[in-house]
């Protein structure tokens, strides 16, 4: 492959070492001179473009082949680095009858050496093509993923609006007050975890911001339960704490369910009142609470057996490796849901 | 059932749109328990041959993603222009739609929407003036 050297006497050695290196590169390697003629070309270039060894010293570079390198743009970029301007990682595509076309990156060097009256360039060309398809598919298998979770997101968005549409419906149909309660417990803890649902589906991320979603979330609950907002307001005070999106799905039905419970018992005859509802963090550990200002627990154990609510809760709690502590707030109720601070990982940390 | 036949007379007229007949028909309950008349298309196309035989309707509430010609933010910006005076309400699933990408004055609310907010809105909307002309 390499052009045989001719006249150069005592230089034969070195120029013989300086082919041997250009044929061996796994990279394809051409060395031309200011004439744009091969001086030698690597074994890999003749093998990946399907090149003649025999035919390529002193060829002209454009008719490599059958003149698929005979591209203007191509010529003018090494005319204009013979001249001294090097170039780097131009694109060419390498077009041959009955073939794809390759996808080319050429770097062209005009080569600094002890004889400054012959110029020598060396071209390497990279074959971009499968990689750059590659990337191609990455790319689109990204797009892809992307729309067909935004699709994911509106059809649950949507699944979920026809459930609340039809529970709520029902509430309608109900006559008496007792049983149309069931629906709209149902609906406010469907709607719970639409908004967990939602704050995913609006940032990049599998966490979320508790302080957002339970303020939501509490604006939310105020907004389908309670009638008269001059009365009665909810009200969260929530830390900088991030959870996992199924904890917090735990977290936001143990307050659905803990404001259902004070909304329906502690301000019976359309009393007053407020609810709080705390999160903090400590390290591992956490605490939830739902404080209500109203009339307190029953003292008798009829009133108090627990119902569908509290076996939620408790049954959530238990998940959470938490438990649930009931407190007597004078006035009114207090219920913690209790995460001890452990040399463990818990579920929340700071941000 | 119709929910215009439970509405109370002398409500003000919101049309409905949207393509998914369960969530339609349970927007037409929740507009007619308001005390509005409600009445309903399946789609923009719908809508708009509604629009141009009933000077009464006062509110359009809209869903985005819908088939025929033309989604919910497009016949939000059609209205606006050919019928200024209607109030508009714009709801979807999609959580990327945000109130920029309407005509001014219009809402927007993520599903599932919760009822009470959305009458609120109508009630809101149809005690303000009509919206700016954009």
């Amino acid at each position: 492959m390499a052009a045989p050297p001719h006249g150069l006497g005592p230089q034969a050695t070195a120029l013989s070492l300086m082919l041997a290196v250009i044929a061996s590169s796994n990279t394809p390697l051409l060395l031309l001179d200011g004439d744009l003629h091969v001086i030698a070309a690597s074994a890999s270039f003749c093998h990946d473009f399907q090149i003649e060894p025999a035919s390529v010293p002193r060829s002209r570079f454009s008719g490599l082949g059958r003149g698929e390198w005979a591209a203007p743009q191509l010529s003018s970029l090494l005319e204009s680095t013979a001249s001294g301007a090097g170039v780097a990682a131009y694109e060419f595509d390498l077009i041959r009858d009955g073939q794809a076309p390759r996808h080319l990156v050429i770097n062209a060097q005009k080569l600094d050496y002890v004889d400054k009256e012959q110029v020598r360039l060396l071209l390497a060309i990279a074959d971009v093509t499968e990689a750059r398809a590659s990337q191609k598919l990455q790319d689109s298998l990204l797009r892809e993923k992307a729309i067909l979770l935004q699709e994911v997101q509106h059809r649950i968005a949507n699944s979920l609006q026809i459930i609340a549409s039809i529970l709520l419906q029902s509430a309608r149909r109900v006559q008496s007050d007792e049983t149309r309660g069931h629906p709209h417990d149902a609906h406010s803890r469907l709607m719970s975890i639409a908004a967990v649902q939602k704050h995913l589906a609006s940032t990049e991320r599998a966490e979320v911001e508790l302080r957002t979603y339970l303020v939501q979330l509490c604006k939310s609950l105020a907004a389908s339960m309670i009638l008269d907002p001059e009365l009665l307001s909810i009200e969260a005070i929530v830390d900088e704490s991030v959870t996992d999106a199924d904890i917090s799905v735990s977290l936001g039905l143990i307050v659905t369910e803990l404001v259902i419970n004070a909304l329906k018992h502690a301000f019976p005859g359309h009393g007053a009142g407020k609810i709080v509802v705390r999160y903090e963090s400590h390290g591992s550990g956490w605490a939830l609470s739902v404080s209500d200002n109203g009339i307190g627990m029953p003292s008798d154990a009829q009133s108090s057996k627990p119902g569908l609510g509290t076996n939620i809760v408790e049954a959530l709690a238990k998940r959470l490796d938490a438990e649930v502590e009931i407190t007597d707030a004078h006035p009114g109720t207090s219920i913690s849901i209790v995460h001890p601070h452990l040399a463990a990982a818990g579920p929340a940390r700071s941000l | 059932m119709l929910a215009s036949e439970s509405a109370p007379t002398g409500g003000a007229v919101i049309l409905v749109v949207e393509d998914n007949h369960l969530i339609l028909m349970s927007a037409l309950d929740l507009v007619a328990t308001a005390g509005y008349e409600g009445i309903a298309a399946a789609n923009a196309d719908e809508a708009i041959a509604i629009l141009e035989t009933r000077a009464d309707v006062k509110l359009v509430f809209t869903d985005i993603e819908m088939p025929g010609t033309i989604d919910g933010v497009k016949l939000a910006h059609y209205i606006r222009n050919r019928w200024p005076p209607i109030h508009l309400i714009v709801a979807s699933g999609k959580q990327i739609k945000e109130e920029s990408h309407l005509p001014a004055g219009a809402r927007f609310f993520s599903k599932p929407y919760n009822n009470n907010s959305i009458v609120a809105e109508i009630a809101h909307m149809l005690a303000s003036p009509p919206p700016p002309r954009h």
